[in-house]
C-alpha cells in the first residue's frame, strides 16, 4: 500500500530539516536500505535510507526546509492509485505551513538535555512502548544500552527516580508563579530561593525572547566562505604592518584636485603596481612546484557589497596612468554594485588591495585571494604626533597591513617591499623616474 | 592535616571534636578552663541560679497547689556550691570528650608567630610552638566596660562577678536591659534584692518581639523590678549606703541608689593578645572579619563565635565551628543563620526564631500574625504558669512561617518547632495540620498557628 515518506527527526532538538538532494527519481524502484535523499541540519548532511521497498511515486518536497514528520514523498507499488495521499499531502502541507508560521516566534526552550543538541535518540521499540505506558518523555532519559541506546530498564529507572523534595513554601510559591518544580534541577530539597531564581531566569528568557534564524547562504556567500577557507588552509601566511607618513600623498591628491579628482586608493593602486614590478615574488603565484612571476600587475580592488564582497581587477595597472586607473576603479566599483561586471573582470588578479580606512580601522590581517600570494590592507589616515629631528610634529599617518604567503615570500622580502612602498608613498615624485 | 584552635569554648571545643571526627590532627589551646564563657561564666552557671530562683519563687505559692511548706529559706552558699558543682561536672565532661577524641589540649595563652605557627605561653612559664596547616580563632568575648566616671568603684561589677557574689545584695542597679541584664534581674529580684533596670533603648530585650517581651515587662513590674528605658547612665558615684547611678532621660537627671551596680551592656571580642598582625589577619574594631565559611582574609585561618562578632550565642558559635572545620576539610557546610533561636530564661521564659513582627514588616512582607495567650492553655494552668503568649509570624502571600515567638512555660524548649518550620520553609498549614499532644503547652503553638487564619478552637470569634 502506498505511504508517505516523511522528514525524519534525527535529534533531540531537530524541528526541521533542509532536503538538499534526492538520490532517486520519481518512478525509480527503491529497496529498503537504499539511500533516498540528503537532509542538512546545522552543518551536517545526513543520508536518509528507505524504510520500505517500492516505487518512488511522487516527490513532494525538494530543496526545501520543512518541519519534521512532514511528508516529502510517496512510495508505493508501480500502478497504485495515490490520489488520496496526494490530496492529503496538499492539505497537510498548507496546514503544516500555517503551524510553522504560528510556531516560529515562540519556540520553546528544549528540555534539559542528556545528549548533545542534534544528537540522535537511540531507543529500542520496547523501551519506547514502556516510556509511553509510564508517561515518560524518553528524550530526557540517559541511555545505558549499546551505543548509548535507551533500554526498557532505563525508562523504568527514570520513572522511579527519586524526585527532589520541595519545601512547602517553595511549593506554594511555585504554584503562584506557575513554575513546575519538577524542572528545577537540584539534588537537595528545593527551597523558596530556587523557585525564585528559576522564575527570574525564565522571565529573563521571556523578556530577551531569544530567537535564531536560518537561511540558505547566497551563492556569493558560499563562494566567499569556500575561498576564504581554502586560502587559510593553503597559505601559511604572515602579516606585517608598517606606518607611513601620508603628507606627500595628500599633497599629490590636493595638487591634482582641480584638474582631476583621485582617491587614495587610486594613488595606492598606481604606486603598488609600480613597486610590485621591483618585487616580482609578491606578484607571483605558486603552481605545483613552480613559482610563476610576471612582468605585469593585475590589481584586484576589493569592493564591499551589502551581501558580500567582490574583487574586480584593474588589468595591467602597472602600464596605466593615474587618470585611467581612477576611472576604471570607479567604473568597476559602480558596476560591481549593480551586478554588471563581466566574468573576466573578476578574474586574473595578481595582487589585491583592500581598503578599510574609511571605517577608521588601524590594522587588520586580510586573507590572501588565491592563487595570489599577497594582499595589502589599507587603514585609516590619522593625525599623530611624530618625532622628526627630535621635534614632535603632527602628521597624517597611515598603517599598511600586508599579508603574504610564506611559501613564496620570506619575511625579509615582504619587509623590503613594504619599506619601498613607504618610500614611494612618502615621496610620490619617485613615480616620475 | 594539622588544625590548631585557640579557645576552648562551645565554638572551639565543638570545632575540635568535629575536626577529630574527620581525622584531623587537632591541637586545642585554652588559657583557662575548657567550656569558655558558656560553661564557666555564662549560660550554665546563670541557669543554675535561675533554676533555684524560679523554684524558690514557685515555693512561695506551693500552698495554692496543695503543698504546705514551712520555713522555706534560701541558702545562697549552697546555691553557689551547686553552681560550681554543675559547672565542674560539665567542664570535666568536655575535657573527657576531648581526650576521647584524641584532641591535644595545651593550657596557656596562644598568639600567632606567623600564619602557620602559634606560640603558647603556658602557666608554668614554658613556651610551646604549635605548627598548623589551618588555624581557628575561637577566643570568645568579654563584658564591655564603658568609660564613665565611677566605673572603677568597688561594687560596680560585670556578669563575671555577679555570678560569684557570696551574699545577696540588698539592692542592685542593672545597667543594660538585654538578655544578660534581664536574667540577672530575674535571679536577684526573686531572692529578695531590690532591682532597678536602666536601659538606654526604648525597650528591654530589644532584639526580640515586643509582644513577647511585654509579658516579661509586666511580670517585672508586678514583682517590684523597676525598669527605666530611654535612660542614659552619666556617672556612678559613692554614697553613704553604697553607690549612686546618675542618669539622664529626655533632659531630666535622675539618681538611683544601690549596693551593687551590674554592668550588662554587651560583650566584645577578645582578640587583643593574639598578635593577629603576625599572621596578617584583619580585624574591625577587634572583631575578626570572616566570609560565610568563617574564613578570614588569610586563607588558612578561620574565626568563629563571639571573636568574629555576629550573633554572640553559644549555639551560633558551635554551628560556626562545625562550618569552619567542614570548610577546611573540603566539605560544603551550610549554616542557615535564620534558624538561630534566641532564648531568655526568665519567668516567663522567652524564646524566638526567625523574624519578629516589626522585622517582617520592615522587610516588606504582607504579614499575618497568629496569637494565642498562655492564660487559657490547660497545661499552663495546671502548672500555674499562665503568663505568656505564643505568636506565629507568617507571610500572607505564601503562608510561609517567618518567625515564632513564645513566652511562657518551657518556651526555650518549645521554640524548636519554629526553628524546624523556618529551616524547612514550612507554611502555617504544615503547623496547623500537625497533631499536637494534649494536654501540653505546645497546644498553644498549634492554636496560635490556627489563629493566623482566625481558626483557633479555643478563642472567641
Amino acid at each position: 500500500m502506498a505511504e508517505f515518506i516523511v522528514m525524519p527527526k534525527m535529534g533531540l532538538t531537530m524541528t526541521k530539516g533542509l532536503l538538499t538532494n534526492w538520490r532517486k527519481k520519481e518512478g525509480d524502484t527503491v529497496n529498503k536500505g537504499d539511500i533516498l535523499f540528503d537532509v542538512e541540519t546545522d552543518k551536517l548532511t545526513n543520508k536518509i535510507e528507505a524504510k520500505t521497498s517500492g516505487v518512488l511515486r511522487k516527490i513532494l518536497v525538494d530543496k526545501e526546509t520543512v518541519n519534521i514528520l512532514v511528508p516529502v514523498a510517496i512510495i508505493g507499488t508501480a500502478d497504485e492509485d495515490i490520489s488520496e495521499l496526494l490530496k492529503e499531502a496538499k492539505a497537510e502541507g498548507s496546514e503544516k505551513e500555517e503551524a510553522q508560521k504560528k510556531e516560529a516566534p515562540q519556540q520553546e526552550a528544549p528540555p534539559a538535555p542528556v545528549r548533545k543538541p542534534g544528537e540522535r535518540v537511540k531507543i529500542s521499540p520496547r523501551a519506547k512502548k514502556t516510556a509511553e505506558d509510564l508517561n515518560v518523555d524518553y528524550n530526557l532519559v540517559p541511555g545505558t544500552g549499546p551505543g548509548g541506546a535507551i533500554t526498557e530498564d532505563d525508562i523504568r529507572k527514570f520513572a522511579e527516580r527519586p524526585k527532589a523534595k520541595v519545601s512547602p513554601t517553595a511549593a506554594v510559591l511555585a504554584e503562584q508563579l506557575g513554575v513546575d518544580t519538577a524542572v528545577i534541577e537540584k539534588d537537595t530539597r528545593i527551597m523558596k530561593a530556587d523557585v525564585v531564581k528559576y522564575k527570574l531566569d525564565e522571565n529573563l528568557a521571556k523578556y530577551a525572547s531569544p530567537q535564531e534564524y536560518r537561511q540558505p547562504m547566497t551563492n556569493m556567500r558560499k563562494i566567499i566562505a569556500e575561498r576564504m577557507l581554502v586560502s587559510v588552509q593553503t597559505s601559511p601566511s604572515v602579516s606585517f604592518n608598517i606606518k607611513v607618513d601620508t603628507t606627500g600623498m595628500k599633497q599629490l591628491r590636493d595638487d591634482l584636485k582641480d584638474t582631476f579628482k583621485v582617491s587614495y586608493t587610486d594613488i595606492l593602486v598606481k604606486i603598488v603596481s609600480q613597486v610590485l614590478l621591483q618585487y616580482p615574488l609578491l606578484n607571483s603565484s605558486l603552481d605545483s612546484e613552480e613559482i610563476l612571476t610576471r612582468n605585469y600587475v593585475n590589481m584586484g580592488v576589493a569592493v564591499a557589497l551589502p551581501e558580500g564582497l567582490l574583487v574586480p581587477v584593474v588589468r595591467y595597472a602597472n602600464a596605466k596612468g593615474l587618470k585611467d586607473i581612477s576611472r576604471e576603479i570607479k567604473d568597476l566599483g559602480e558596476r560591481a554594485k549593480t551586478n554588471n561586471l563581466l566574468p573576466d573582470e573578476l578574474s586574473g588578479g595578481t595582487f589585491t588591495i583592500s581598503n578599510l580606512g574609511m571605517y577608521g580601522i588601524e590594522s587588520f590581517t586580510p586573507i590572501i585571494n588565491q592563487p595570489e600570494v599577497a594582499i595589502l590592507g589599507v587603514n585609516a589616515i590619522n593625525k599623530e604626533p611624530v618625532v622628526v629631528d627630535d621635534q614632535v610634529l603632527v602628521k597624517p599617518m597611515m598603517n599598511l597591513s600586508l599579508t603574504a604567503d610564506h611559501r613564496v615570500v620570506d619575511g625579509a622580502v615582504a619587509a623590503e617591499f613594504l619599506a619601498k612602498l613607504k618610500e614611494y608613498i612618502e615621496k610620490p615624485g619617485l613615480l616620475l623616474l | 592535616m594539622k588544625i590548631a584552635i585557640i579557645g576552648g569554648g562551645p565554638g572551639g571545643y565543638t570545632a575540635a571534636i568535629r575536626a577529630a571526627q574527620l581525622n584531623a590532627e587537632v591541637t586545642l589551646i585554652e588559657k583557662e578552663r575548657v567550656g569558655g564563657t558558656c560553661l564557666n561564666k555564662g549560660c550554665i552557671p546563670t541557669k543554675v541560679l535561675l533554676h533555684t530562683s524560679g523554684v524558690y519563687q514557685a515555693a512561695k505559692n506551693f500552698e495554692s497547689i496543695g503543698i504546705k511548706v514551712t520555713g522555706t529559706k534560701l541558702d545562697w552558699g549552697e546555691v553557689q556550691r551547686r553552681k560550681t558543682e554543675v559547672v565542674n561536672k560539665q567542664v570535666k565532661g568536655v575535657e573527657n570528650l576531648l581526650i576521647n577524641n584524641n584532641v591535644k589540649k595545651i593550657s596557656g595563652e596562644g598568639s600567632f608567630i606567623n600564619k602557620n605557627q602559634i606560640k603558647v605561653k603556658e602557666s608554668d612559664g614554658s613556651q610551646t610552638i604549635v605548627d598548623f596547616d589551618y588555624g581557628i580563632i575561637a577566643t570568645g568575648s568579654k563584658p564591655v566596660v564603658i568609660p564613665i566616671p565611677g566605673i572603677d568603684l568597688p561594687g560596680v561589677i560585670t556578669s563575671d562577678e555577679a555570678l560569684n557574689l557570696t551574699e545577696i545584695p540588698r539592692s542592685m542597679v542593672i545597667i543594660g536591659g538585654g538578655v544578660i541584664g534581664s536574667e540577672f534581674a530575674e535571679v536577684f529580684s526573686a531572692v529578695g534584692c531590690k532591682v532597678t533596670i536602666v536601659e538606654m533603648l526604648p525597650n528591654i530585650v530589644a532584639n526580640m518581639d515586643r509582644d513577647i517581651v511585654s509579658t516579661l515587662v509586666f511580670k517585672f513590674e508586678n514583682s517590684g523590678v523597676e525598669i527605666y528605658t530611654d535612660t542614659k547612665v552619666v556617672s556612678i558615684s559613692r554614697t553613704e549606703e553604697g553607690l549612686a547611678v546618675n542618669t539622664e532621660s529626655a533632659g531630666k537627671s535622675r539618681t538611683f541608689s544601690a549596693e551593687k551596680v551590674l554592668l550588662a551592656i554587651g560583650r566584645k571580642p577578645v582578640t587583643d593578645n593574639l598578635k593577629l598582625e603576625n599572621a596578617g589577619v584583619l580585624t574591625n574594631k577587634g572583631t575578626v572579619a570572616v566570609n560565610k565559611n568563617m574564613q578570614t582574609n588569610v586563607s588558612n585561618i578561620y574565626a568563629i563565635g563571639d571573636a568574629r562578632g555576629g550573633v554572640m550565642l553559644a549555639h551560633a558559635a558551635s554551628s560556626e565551628g562545625i562550618a569552619a572545620v567542614e570548610s577546611i576539610m573540603g566539605m560544603k557546610p551550610n549554616i542557615d543563620f535564620n534558624t538561630i533561636p534566641y532564648c531568655v530564661y526568665t519567668k516567663p521564659e522567652l524564646a524566638g526564631v526567625g523574624l519578629t513582627e516589626d522585622q517582617a514588616r520592615d522587610k516588606g512582607y504582607d504579614v499575618k500574625v497568629g496569637l494565642f495567650p498562655m492564660s487559657i492553655n490547660g497545661k499552663a494552668m495546671i502548672e500555674d504558669e499562665q503568663q505568656g503568649l505564643v505568636k506565629y509570624i507568617t507571610d500572607n502571600a505564601t503562608g510561609e512561617v517567618l518567625g515564632l515567638h513564645i513566652s511562657g512555660p518551657g518556651a526555650t524548649e518549645l521554640i524548636v518547632e519554629g526553628v524546624l518550620a523556618v529551616r524547612l520553609e514550612a507554611t502555617i498549614e504544615e503547623i496547623t495540620s500537625t497533631i499536637h499532644a494534649h494536654p501540653t503547652v505546645a497546644e498553644a503553638l498549634h492554636e496560635a498557628a490556627h489563629a493566623v487564619h482566625n481558626k483557633a478552637i479555643h478563642l472567641p470569634k
